[in-house]
């Protein structure tokens, strides 16, 4: 039982390392039961899985509100149109 | 012809330079960068003048063109995407300490994160967390806001495996925790 425990519960380094792929792939079989299982008995991960969720989310907020207007610098538009100028 | 199309373009560059201008320089945070992508796109534009059918708005037809060098210019970097890419190791480590021998947790804090959420105070620590990670992996985790694709397809652009793409999305995302935990009060 202890052999089997071990290969079936992964480390919190690997655990977390699941959750992000998670979010990226399918997890193959046996990786998501293992996630699971160990996601339901170490809070810690689960709360880094939290913890991912939000980061996400919020950078998803700055993002958007970074857009703001910039002007293109009257140099730069000059040069544009002498490169256009040459071609 | 070539002298019509020169107006054209100059005037799309007043009518629509600033606007692309603005988009380049959210896309990438770099002043020079979003100059030279803009210069290019232009360049391109006046081309490929006779490919521009009156189909699209011109506008539209821009900001195409400016998005596919915003990714080129992603690409190019792509091999620095890498995980195993040499500049990467005093991160990694750092991320490494976060775990004992055994690939537990250090140390367990004890912070409840529901209270992140709609708090201007962590949009600031994250937004200075952000900061201190490297370029490129700054760039991986804010990548599907970057480029508004789900992960696959930046992978796919970035040419770049989705392996590397999660393995640096976990190591930054551990550095993160390690920093917004520590600044949080």
């Amino acid at each position: 039982m202890n052999g089997l425990m071990s290969t079936m519960m992964l480390s919190c380094k690997k655990a977390t390392e699941l959750v992000e792929k998670k979010s990226v792939v399918e997890l193959a079989f046996t990786e998501n039961i293992q996630l699971k299982m160990h996601l339901m008995v170490c809070s810690a991960c689960k709360q880094y899985e939290n913890q991912s969720k939000i980061i996400d989310l919020v950078l998803g907020q700055i993002n958007k509100k970074n857009e703001e207007k910039q002007k293109l610098p009257q140099d730069v538009k000059t040069k544009i149109i002498s490169e256009i100028e040459k071609k | 012809m070539s002298q019509d199309s020169k107006i054209i373009i100059s005037n799309w560059l007043n009518e629509y330079g600033d606007e692309l201008y603005s988009w380049a320089f959210y896309k990438t945070s770099n002043k020079e960068t979003s100059e030279d992508l803009v210069q290019e796109t232009f360049i391109a534009a006046f081309i490929n003048f006779d490919k521009f059918q009156e189909k699209s708005a011109p506008k539209t037809w821009l900001f195409s063109i400016l998005k596919n060098k915003i990714i080129d210019f992603y690409r190019k970097k792509s091999k620095e995407f890498s995980i195993s890419y040499a500049d990467y190791s005093n991160p990694i480590k750092q991320s490494d300490d976060l775990f004992n021998e055994d690939e537990g947790w250090n140390t367990i804090s004890d912070i409840t994160s529901q209270n992140w959420l709609d708090n201007p105070e962590f949009n600031a620590i994250l937004s200075n967390c952000i900061k201190k990670l490297p370029e490129n992996w700054r760039f991986i985790i804010q990548s599907k806001y970057i480029l508004d694709n789900d992960s696959k397809q930046i992978c796919q652009e970035l040419d770049i495996t989705t392996s590397n793409y999660w393995q640096i999305m976990h190591r930054s995302k551990l550095l993160l925790k390690k920093c917004i935990e520590f600044n949080w009060i």
